[in-house]
């Protein structure tokens, strides 16, 4: 529904505006009924007293007024119906006034009503007095109700006909305002007061990084709202103390397990066999190399570099120089300027990580930038085994290693790609795998422009 | 400083300092521990200090503690050996005026090699930077932070340099208007995470004219000298 109002004070001021309108109607409706009701008993009543009492008069041989005297009030005796027959008829009161008639003793023959517009333009004005004259126009009608008597003619009665139906509609319309002026604003006040609160801790929620210092909502509006607040409160200050908690214990765990490690690393320096000595180096790195990814996929959550304007492509070829001053054969062609917002250190990371396995596992490795309107995409290739297709995702798991074609020789869990694929996605970007026709890998990062 | 280098090794590990200590003495070094900085500042004043090891990482007074008072009072080289890769933590230990540092687990090979780099500068007589080779450098519109080791550009968009290309360019920035042969350069620059090679220091100087100059085959800031060697036609500004 377009028009229904999706936040909370726009539904309850909608709502309640609703709801007084019904009332308003139901009120009015049963108003209208008993108005109706009292001017037809109005209309009905006095007139079939009149009528009767003028056909006893004519019995009497009294001569009734014809056309002399047609003010109101009085019975006509005319020879012809003055009912227009294309005017508005009540048959309601034809009917009614045939059965009064008939209990008054008096049969009638036909009976025609008219309903007509009665105002200030009409001659007989004139000749009436003020209050009376002041009391038809406020009407805006009359009833002329004509009852035939065969043989003598018709019988005929004019009584006020209060037509200010039009005026009531108006005067719903205008309550309705008054009273959703009055009821509307302190509901929209109070509802704002609700919903304000909730807005700012919405706000507050999707805004809440665990790793920033907690600035707790400001309780308002209404006590429930209030206690909802600090339940937030709490939990975002419970959320960082854990998260802090972690941290505390992942840097102990890692200072911990380097001490040991740093000590080892001397103490093997006192081995004379070179080989078996470079070997030792060499687990000692890698598992120097696995602490330092799991401490970084632990504590990525709450990363402490800061977001900066890049050249993306410088990045790219940097971290590309890196493996080419190490000797590694990487092949990459050179990109245009290409600025982006992100974390370099991360970045350069995520790509280390994918070029080195594209480097384990593969040979002729390419790296690529390609760029498009509102992404950019770090493609990594190289010519190897591949993975299963069944197994694409699966290498994204933390320590999942693939037994088949892609096995570490140096042991070691697959943390890398879980790393990349962290860092990619806190980047708001995503990294996927693909077989290449030919045989080999494709890595390609996607991030946002 | 006589035929043998004094190095004072201060860590409280002792599954660390002691292999250690055997291991520099093997390589030539006399070596005397201190366990934390109290014992530290007493060898201090007791010897003839010609460089210090320095763990950052120690119960009470800690190690950039422990640092700042060196660079206080003297002119003894510092080399931190730090636990942490975070950046932040590098930035914070050269800032106070290490000579250098090293990260556990290190290669005792490696930080031997760097000992005797620092101390051979030293001999060389008041080489050292009495400046700490930290802070940012500007040149030519370039920024070069060497705590983020970023380069920014006028833009201040960050250039993503490789370790090989920022230790060259760090090494060109705080000597500008020297001429730097390819061994200087080799020196200055080695023993980081990158191993040298032969063509390296060529390779490099090239990726950074790329990346900094405007036109790459004229260049204006990196100019090589004839006879072999580099040098940054540049003012640079300490910021």
């Amino acid at each position: 529904m377009r028009f229904w109002p999706r936040n909370l004070s726009g539904q309850m001021v909608l709502l309640v505006a609703l709801a007084l309108f019904v009332a308003q109607a139901i009120n009015f409706a049963t108003f209208l009924q008993d108005r109706r009701q009292a001017r037809y008993d109005q209309a009905t009543g006095p007139a079939v007293a009149r009528i009767v009492d003028a056909v006893e008069r004519a019995k009497t041989g009294r001569i009734l007024p014809s056309d002399r005297d047609n003010g109101r009030g009085r019975v006509q005796l005319l020879p012809a119906s003055p009912v227009n027959p294309a005017g508005e008829h009540r048959s309601d009161i034809e009917t009614g006034l045939r059965s009064e008639l008939h209990e008054a003793g008096l049969d009638a023959g036909k009976i025609e009503t008219e309903v007509r517009d009665f105002g200030p333009g009409d001659r007989r004005f004139r000749r009436m007095g003020q209050r009376f004259a002041d009391r038809a126009a406020r009407s805006g009608g009359e009833l002329i109700i004509a009852v035939e008597q065969p043989g003598q003619g018709w019988y005929v009665l004019r009584a006020p006909w209060p037509r200010a139906e039009a005026y009531l509609v108006w005067r719903l319309l205008w309550q309705t305002i008054v009273l959703w002026v009055i009821v509307l604003i302190p509901v929209a006040w109070a509802a704002r007061r609700i919903a304000k609160p909730l807005r700012t801790l919405a706000a507050a929620t999707r805004d809440f990084r665990p790793g920033e210092a907690v600035v707790p909502v400001e309780e308002a509006g209404p006590q429930d709202v209030r206690d909802v607040i600090s339940a937030f409160n709490a939990l975002a200050l419970r959320v960082t103390a854990m998260l802090d908690e972690k941290d505390r214990m992942l840097g102990a765990i890692g200072h911990d397990l380097r001490t040991p490690l740093a000590a080892l690393r001397v103490r093997i320096e006192s081995v004379d066999d070179d080989d078996d000595r470079n070997k030792m180096a060499d687990t000692i790195d890698e598992m120097n190399r696995t602490l330092d990814d799991i401490l970084s996929l632990a504590r990525l959550g709450r990363p402490s570099e800061p977001l900066t304007e890049v050249d993306l492509a410088a990045l790219v070829e940097a971290v590309v120089d890196d493996f080419l001053d190490l000797g590694a054969e990487v092949a990459c062609e050179e990109s245009a300027r290409l600025r982006m917002r992100l974390r370099p250190s991360l970045m350069r990371r995520a790509l280390r990580n994918l070029i080195e396995n594209a480097l384990k596992y593969g040979s002729e490795v390419e790296v690529k930038l390609v760029e498009a309107p509102r992404e950019v995409q770090i493609m990594v290739c190289d010519r190897g085994p591949g993975i299963p297709e069944d197994r694409l995702n699966d290498v994204f798991e933390a320590f999942t290693r693939l037994e088949s074609s892609r096995n570490k020789e140096t042991g070691g869990i697959g943390l890398g790609l879980a790393l990349t694929r962290a860092i990619v996605r806190e980047a708001g970007g995503d990294v996927t795998l693909a077989n290449r026709d030919g045989g080999g890998l494709e890595a390609v990062i996607t991030l946002p422009r | 400083m006589g035929d043998t280098p004094h190095i004072l090794l201060v860590d409280d590990e002792r599954s660390i300092r002691e292999p250690l200590a055997q291991f520099l003495t093997k390589q030539g070094f006399r070596v005397t521990q201190a366990g934390d900085a109290e014992g530290a500042r007493m060898r201090l004043a007791a010897y003839a200090i010609d460089l210090v090891i320095l763990d950052i990482m120690m119960p009470g007074e800690d190690g950039l503690s422990l640092c700042r008072h060196i660079r206080g009072t003297g002119e003894i080289p510092v080399i931190l050996l730090t636990a942490k890769t975070e950046e932040t933590d590098r930035i914070v230990g050269l800032e106070i005026g290490a000579d250098d540092y090293v990260v556990k687990p290190f290669s005792p090979r490696e930080l031997a090699a760097r000992a005797k780099v620092i101390l051979r500068r030293a001999a060389a007589g008041g080489a050292r930077q009495h400046a700490p080779a930290s802070g940012s450098f500007a040149f030519a519109g370039w920024v070069l932070k060497s705590g983020e080791r970023a380069l920014v550009d006028r833009e201040g968009v960050s250039v993503p340099l490789s370790t090989g290309e920022y230790n060259l360019l760090h090494a060109l920035v705080t000597r500008p208007r020297q001429v730097l042969t390819r061994d200087q350069l080799l020196d200055l620059t080695q023993g980081r995470e990158a191993a040298a090679f032969d063509r390296a220091i060529d390779n490099q100087v090239s990726r950074l004219r790329r990346k900094i100059e405007t036109d790459p085959k004229n260049p204006e800031l990196i100019k090589t000298v004839w006879g072999g060697g580099y040098t940054l036609a540049a003012e640079v500004t300490r910021l």
